[in-house]
């Protein structure tokens, strides 16, 4: 069943709705044309009154002689046959009615009565007299140009044919506007893209529908931003990754020029080569971080037991004591998630951490669970940042202290960590402590 | 390291770039075993077939028929461990890779001590699945071994050890005090090859020594040796 704002129930109510007006409009119009169509016009009757009246005068003035004169007098005006009769329908002129006509007589009809178009040949109608109708009437065939309907065929092409046509168009010109404008705003939006101008969004008019149409222009909308976001990403990462890798690529051209101790040389180049191939794939993790479709799969993870894991990496790295690295969660902490991104997100914190710290500081892991979720925080002693560097220090290259590539890190981890997080369906951001920075991470719990 | 036969293991490599195959050649026959090194996909799928060989070394993007097709092929008719190695590191590749019935992946570039490494896991890995091993006498005094239940048990606690903890736990302590690298670990307790980021391993260990801790058992420990691998061994005074 589609839902309440779907497109389905406008276009059912325009159509069904267009469809049962068009059915009422030609049938109420087709009955009032033909009744309309059926009677004798105004003019023609009180043409037919006039000659009635004439024929009662020449009736009463010079009885039938006087009805002879007239209707040879009428013989010239009108061409159809003309009889002028008494009460007992019989003729009052000096000629007799011939049975055929006297039959006729059966048939006539009054003015005011519909004339049928399905009689063949011309009504013959029956017209009083109108001063004394009980002394006679005037029986006349109604002459071709007074019958009724002359402009039928012109009403029945103006209701079955104009106005339905025009009521389609209408409705054409609405359906129109309300789907095929989006479509073409869609269209413009991709010749935008094409032009790179990846900036373009579509129109609020369609975003804010609430119909398929307004899902897609916001999946549109989505989409450019997504885009955007991710071309700015690779193009800034491009531009730093070019920038990184020259500097272990002049200290070889350095070492390859002046360094004469093949021993030394070797060492050089080893470690030159760790270098640059940790900075490749850390590049390549944030890129597959950022591009990778299908969700990692997940588990339910044990904080305490990845502490555990790294801090004893951590330790045999940094040649910290262990005790300087303190976990306050108990057992009972369990997190969601893919095993290696959080145990990457929370090695890269940790390592962040202690190359921040003063040699004798304590690196403390804490949290607790609200709800659905564990709030996790990672707290060093090294002085923490200015507050307006809180969001910066996430994003890639951000080297804070101005410390060499090489030996400070790259500025990758924090966003790799920040990443990996959020593919989590996690949170992770920064803030001071006064002694230093705490990174809170926000996890989905699970129960076991 | 339990002695692997690796002067007599037959290694066909299979890479089309002529610095890094001719490298591979006279490395690897210098630590004794015998390569054959073919530069082109089809030629590589024949020669697999005609002759045994004990790993497969192919590279994916390879002229002629791709390696992972070539794998697919490989695979209607044998069971010859295969290692994958290719400069598209994408976990895609990995995963397909995986699918289509490979043991290890590496991701290039490697280290030639990397790569004899994931050899010889295989090599040991297969040794072992022929020789089918013979259970260790349990002795008294020491942790106890449950093969039903999967678990251990030191004195009347059981530690409650999953499955791949258990096993990880018994092959440290059937190796008798030696150090087990990580890609063999991966192989034997995970049945899967070994990648840099996977930490399910560590996770593993982490987990046995919190257990082992928590009933109490301190006679030995699941030892870290650094760029090697685990050992289980007497603790270490601190």
């Amino acid at each position: 069943m589609p839902n309440r704002h779907s497109l389905f129930w406008k276009l059912a109510i325009l159509l069904v709705g267009f469809c049962l007006l068009m059915i009422g409009l030609s049938w109420t119009w087709g009955r009032h044309m033909q009744t309309q169509n059926a009677y004798l016009s105004d003019d023609a009757r009180i043409l037919l009154s006039g000659y009635a009246a004439e024929a009662e005068q020449a009736w009463l003035q010079g009885g039938r002689s006087g009805v002879d004169a007239w209707l040879a007098d009428m013989a010239d005006r009108e061409s159809t046959w003309i009889s002028v009769v008494g009460p007992d329908l019989q003729s009052l002129s000096s000629t007799p009615l011939t049975p055929e006509q006297s039959r006729k007589m059966t048939f006539l009809r009054g003015v005011d009565w519909p004339v049928s178009r399905r009689v063949t040949g011309l009504p013959w109608m029956r017209v009083p007299f109108v001063e004394r109708p009980d002394l006679g009437l005037l029986v006349i065939e109604l002459p071709q140009r007074l019958l009724p309907g002359q402009y039928r065929l012109y009403w029945q092409a103006l209701t079955n044919g104009i106005i339905p046509g025009l009521f389609t168009l209408l409705l054409c010109v609405g359906l129109y506007r309300m789907l095929i404008m989006p479509l073409i705003q869609l269209r413009e939006q991709a010749n935008a893209w094409r032009a790179d101008r990846l900036s373009a969004r579509v129109a609020s008019s369609t975003t804010s529908r609430q119909d398929e149409l307004g899902e897609l222009g916001r999946a549109f909308d989505d989409m450019a931003e997504r885009l955007q976001g991710t071309v700015v990403l690779q193009q800034q990462l491009l531009r730093d990754l070019s920038h990184e890798l020259r500097t272990p690529l002049s200290r070889l051209r350095v070492a390859c020029e002046g360094e004469a101790d093949a021993g030394q040389l070797r060492e050089r180049l080893s470690r030159e080569i760790d270098c640059m191939q940790r900075l490749v794939e850390d590049a390549l993790q944030l890129a597959w971080l950022d591009t990778e479709r299908a969700p990692p799969s997940q588990e339910p993870i044990q904080v305490q037991a990845l502490w555990d894991m790294l801090a004893e990496d951590a330790c045999f790295e940094s040649t910290w004591p262990p005790a300087q690295l303190h976990c306050a969660l108990d057992a009972s902490c369990w997190v969601q998630g893919n095993l290696n991104s959080v145990a990457q997100a929370l090695e890269n914190i940790l390592r962040n951490a202690i190359r921040h710290s003063p040699a004798t500081g304590v690196i403390r892991l804490d949290g607790h669970r609200h709800a659905k979720h564990w709030l996790l925080w990672l707290e060093d002693q090294g002085g923490g940042v200015a507050e307006t560097e809180l969001e910066r220090i996430f994003a890639p290259f951000t080297r804070l202290d101005g410390s060499r590539p090489g030996d400070g890190g790259f500025g990758l981890g924090l966003s790799i960590a920040r990443n990996a997080i959020a593919r989590q369906g996690g949170k992770l951001w920064a803030q001071n402590t006064g002694q230093g920075l705490r990174l809170y991470i926000q996890l989905p719990a699970v129960d076991l | 390291m339990n002695p692997v036969a690796i002067s007599e293991s037959n290694i066909l490599a299979i890479e089309d770039d002529p610095v890094l195959g001719a490298y591979l050649h006279e490395e690897l026959q210098r630590d004794g075993f015998k390569v054959t090194w073919c530069k082109n996909g089809r030629d590589g799928l024949d020669i697999a077939r005609q002759a045994h060989f004990d790993v497969v070394l192919m590279d994916i993007l390879l002229p002629g028929l791709n390696g992972l097709e070539v794998l697919a092929k490989l695979r209607e008719s044998s069971a010859t461990p295969v290692i994958m190695m290719s400069a598209l590191g994408a976990e895609a590749d990995r995963i397909s890779g995986f699918q289509r019935g490979a043991d290890d992946y590496l991701p290039k570039p490697f280290s030639l001590a990397e790569l004899k490494v994931r050899i010889e896991a295989i090599l040991r890995r297969v040794a072992l699945e022929r020789r089918h091993q013979q259970v260790s006498s349990v002795q008294t005094g020491e942790l106890q071994f449950d093969e039903q239940a999967c678990d251990v048990c030191w004195g009347e606690q059981w530690a409650g050890l999953t499955l791949s903890e258990y096993r990880l736990l018994d092959i440290l302590h059937r190796s008798d005090e030696e150090v087990l690298s990580k890609p063999f670990l991966y192989q034997q307790v995970l049945q899967r090859g070994y990648a840099r980021h996977d930490r399910s391993l560590d996770m593993h260990v982490s987990q046995i020594r919190r257990k082992l801790k928590a009933i109490g058992y301190q006679e030995r420990e699941v030892r870290t040796v650094w760029g090697k691998g685990y050992v289980l061994s007497a603790a270490e005074v601190s």
